[in-house]
C-alpha cells in the first residue's frame, strides 16, 4: 500500500514542518547540553586531552571501566540465554498464550528500576524470604550473600534487561517461517539438528541485535549497581556521578560520559554493518 | 502495607519525632508547604535584601520548622522590626561559588559544616566571622574558626544490634573489626569522614594520632572489612539496613541512630564511645548584604535555650555546652554535645578534611570497589 506521502509528494514538506517543533526542542534540550559536555571534557581543568589520557594512566578509571564491561558482558550473556528460551517458547505457543506471555514480559516495564531494586533487596537480603526459605529447608547454614555485592547487581540488571532481550528475539523469531523446521524434520533431521542447523542460524540477527541492545543499555546502569552493589561495585555511570557531585572533577566526569557515548555509538554503528537495525527494532 | 509505608517514610525521612510522638505525615508536609512558600517569595526579590531582612539558607525539610522555632522566632522577638526568611534549597558548594562569583549575593547565613568553611574561606568565598559581636566563648574552641562558627553538633557513632550476640555488644571499633567475636554484617557510609577514623581506631591508633590520616593504613583496614560490610550512599539506606536486620553493627549518624532505636524498640542501639563528632556551622557568603544583623543573628543562635530546643525537635546536638544544663538525663543521653558524651568522642579533623576531602573520598571509593 502506498503511503499518503508517496501519493501526494507536496505533503512531504508538511510532515517535516510537523516534526519541526520536536526537532527544535531536541536540538535545544539535548544537543546543546551535549556539546557543553564535550567541551567541558577537553577544557576542564585545563585545555587539552589530559582527561582522556587518564583512560590509559589512571588505575581507578580503568578499574571502573573494566567492572562495567565485565558486568555488562555477563548480563548480556545471561539475558540472551534466558531470553532466547522465553522467546522460543512464545514463538511456539498458541496466539492466545502468546498474548498472555507478552503481557507478563511487559509488566515489569511499568515498575520503576528503583522500586525493583528495593524489592530485590527485601527478597534477597540475609534475613529475607529467599535466604530464610533456603535455611528452613536445610540447604544452607549461613545466609547466602545474594545482594550488596556483584551477584546482586547482576541479578538486578538481568531482571531489568530480560524484556529487552525477549522482545527483540521474539520480533526476530516471528519473521521465521516455522515450516522450515518441519521441512528439516521431514528430511530426517533430529529435533536438535533441526534447531541447530536451521532455526538457530536464522535467529542470528536477533541474537546480535538483542545482544548489542542489552550490552549498550547495561553500560549505563546507575541505580541498580548503586543500591544492590553495597557501595562496592562501581560502574561508570556512578563513577561519573561521583565526579560531578562529590569530587567536582567535571573534566573527568564529562570525559567518561563522552567516552561512554562514543562507545555506544560505535557499537550501534558496528551493529548496523551486520544487521538491518531498522527492521530489528520494528521501525 | 504498613511496613511499605514505614519504609517510604524511612527513605524520605519525613518522620518527625518529638518526645517519642510521631507527627502525622500529612500535617508535617502541610507545615513545610506553609513555611516553604515565604522563602521562595523572598528569593525572587534580591534587590530588596537589606539589613532588616536576612536570608537563612539550610537544607529544608525538618530543618526549616526547627530552626524557625528555636532560632528565628526568639531573634525576632528581640528585634521585632527585622525579618528572616528561611530558604531550604541547600547551600551547596557549587551554588555558593556561583553566587559569590556572579556578584549577586542574596543569602546571608548558610548552614554548612566547619570543614567546608575552612575549604571555602581561603578561596575568598566567605566573610570572616565578626568575633567582636559573636561571643565565641559560648562554644568549644574547635567549633569557632575564622570563616565559620558551629551551630550544632552531629556524630558518626558505633551502632549495633543488641540481641545478635547473646547479650554481648560491641563497644569499640576494634570489636567491629573482630569478625569472629561479632559475626554479622557491617554497615558504613561510603564517605571518608568518620569511616577512615574508625578504621584507624580499630587498628589501635589513639585519638591524638589520628590526624593527619594515614590513608594506606585506614584503607587496608577497610579492604579487610569490605567483604563483611555494606557501604551505603544514602544515610536513610544505612538506617534501613539496621532496621530490617540486614546490618548488625557499624557506623550511623547519631540523628538516625536515635529514631532507629525508637523504631526497633531498643533492638538497635548506639554508643558514644569512639564516635566521631562534627560541627555544623554558620557561614556567610562574601558580599552578603545583611551587615551587622548577620552577626547579631548568629550570636543569638548560640544561646543555650534555642540550642536545647533544637535537640528536642530535630536531634541536633547543642554546640553550646551550657545547653545540657537545661536538658534532663533522658535528653542528654541522646545529646552529642553533652560534656560526658562529647568527651568519649574524637572531634573530627576539620583542617585535614578541608585539604584532603576530595582525594580521600576518591581513594576510599577506589579501595572499596577494587
Amino acid at each position: 500500500m502506498l503511503s499518503l506521502a508517496e501519493r501526494r509528494p507536496t505533503g512531504r514538506t508538511a510532515y517535516w514542518l510537523i516534526m519541526l517543533p520536536a526537532v527544535a526542542m531536541l536540538l535545544l534540550i539535548y544537543l546543546v547540553p551535549l556539546a557543553d559536555v564535550l567541551l567541558t571534557s577537553v577544557t576542564d581543568p585545563k585545555p587539552g586531552f589530559g582527561n582522556y589520557a587518564m583512560l590509559f594512566t589512571s588505575s581507578s578509571v580503568q578499574r571502573a571501566l573494566l567492572t562495567t564491561l565485565r558486568i555488562a558482558a555477563i548480563t548480556t550473556a545471561v539475558a540472551l540465554l534466558l531470553g532466547y528460551l522465553v522467546a522460543y517458547a512464545m514463538r511456539a505457543a498458541s496466539s492466545r498464550t502468546q498474548r498472555f506471555m507478552l503481557f507478563c514480559v511487559l509488566l515489569p516495564f511499568w515498575i520503576s528500576v528503583l522500586v525493583r531494586s528495593f524489592a530485590w533487596l527485601t527478597l534477597l537480603r540475609g534475613s529475607g524470604p529467599v535466604n530464610n526459605a533456603l535455611m528452613a529447608m536445610g540447604l544452607i547454614d549461613e545466609p547466602l550473600a545474594l545482594v550488596r555485592n556483584e551477584t546482586g547487581v547482576l541479578i538486578g540488571m538481568i531482571h531489568v534487561m530480560l524484556p529487552y532481550a525477549i522482545l527483540t528475539l521474539y520480533a526476530n523469531m516471528r519473521g521465521i517461517d516455522i515450516g522450515l523446521v518441519a521441512a528439516a524434520r521431514s528430511l530426517g533431521a533430529s529435533r536438535l539438528q533441526a534447531f541447530r542447523m536451521v532455526f538457530l542460524p536464522l535467529t542470528r540477527p536477533g541474537l546480535i541485535g538483542a545482544g548489542t541492545l542489552v550490552f549498550i543499555l547495561s553500560l549505563g546502569f546507575y541505580v541498580t549497581p548503586a543500591l544492590l552493589g553495597g557501595g562496592k561495585v562501581l560502574m561508570i555511570a556512578e563513577y561519573v556521578a561521583v565526579q560531578i557531585n562529590d569530587t567536582l572533577r567535571w573534566g573527568l566526569g564529562t570525559m567518561l560520559a563522552t567516552t561512554l557515548m562514543i562507545a555506544v555509538l560505535g557499537a550501534l554503528w558496528a551493529l548496523s554493518r551486520v544487521v538491518d537495525v531498522k527492521r530489528l527494532f520494528g521501525a | 502495607m504498613s511496613d511499605y509505608r514505614d519504609r517510604l517514610d524511612d527513605i524520605e525521612q519525613f518522620v518527625e519525632r518529638t518526645e517519642g510522638k510521631v507527627y502525622p505525615r500529612r500535617i508535617f508536609l502541610g507545615m513545610c508547604a506553609v513555611l516553604g512558600l515565604a522563602p521562595i517569595g523572598a528569593r525572587l526579590k534580591p534587590a530588596m535584601a537589606d539589613q532588616s531582612e536576612l536570608v537563612l539558607v539550610n537544607w529544608g525539610g525538618d530543618a526549616i520548622r526547627g530552626m524557625k522555632n528555636a532560632w528565628v522566632d526568639p531573634y525576632l522577638k528581640k528585634y521585632p522590626d527585622r525579618k528572616v526568611a528561611i530558604d531550604g534549597t541547600g547551600p551547596s558548594t557549587s551554588r555558593i561559588r556561583l553566587m559569590v562569583q556572579s556578584g549577586k549575593v542574596t543569602w546571608d547565613v548558610m548552614d554548612r559544616n566547619l570543614h567546608t568553611a575552612l575549604e571555602l574561606g581561603p578561596e575568598g568565598m566567605l566573610e570572616k566571622m565578626d568575633y567582636s559581636i559573636i561571643d565565641k566563648s559560648k562554644v568549644r574552641p574547635e567549633h569557632a574558626v575564622e570563616w565559620g562558627i558551629g551551630n550544632y553538633i552531629y556524630a558518626m557513632v558505633l551502632t549495633y544490634n543488641t540481641k545478635k550476640w547473646g547479650g554481648e555488644v560491641p563497644t569499640s571499633w576494634k570489636d567491629v573489626w573482630d569478625f569472629k567475636k561479632f559475626p554479622g554484617k557491617r554497615a558504613f557510609r561510603r564517605e571518608p569522614d568518620g569511616v577512615l577514623e574508625a578504621a584507624l581506631m580499630a587498628d589501635g591508633v589513639p585519638f591524638d594520632k589520628i590526624y593527619p590520616i594515614d590513608m594506606k593504613r585506614a584503607l587496608d583496614m577497610h579492604k579487610k572489612m569490605k567483604e563483611h560490610a555494606i557501604y551505603y550512599n544514602v544515610i536513610a539506606d544505612g538506617q534501613n539496613a539496621f532496621r530490617n536486620g540486614e546490618a548488625h553493627l557499624g557506623q550511623l549518624l547519631n540523628t538516625r541512630a536515635w529514631p532507629l532505636k525508637q523504631d526497633t524498640k531498643g533492638l538497635c542501639d548506639w554508643t558514644w564511645n569512639q564516635g566521631i563528632s562534627w560541627g555544623a556551622c554558620w557561614m556567610v557568603p562574601k558580599g552578603a548584604a545583611g551587615g551587622k544583623a548577620i552577626w547579631e543573628f548568629i550570636n543569638s543562635t548560640l544561646e543555650p535555650e534555642g540550642q536545647a530546643q533544637l535537640l528536642k525537635t530535630n536531634g541536633y546536638g547543642p554546640v553550646n555546652p551550657e545547653a545540657s544544663k537545661l536538658l534532663d538525663a533522658e535528653w542528654n543521653a541522646i545529646n552529642p554535645g553533652d560534656p560526658a558524651n562529647y568527651a568519649k568522642m574524637l572531634p573530627g579533623g576539620i583542617a585535614w578534611y578541608a585539604k584532603n576531602a576530595t582525594t580521600a573520598r576518591q581513594e576510599l571509593i577506589d579501595a572499596l570497589s577494587s
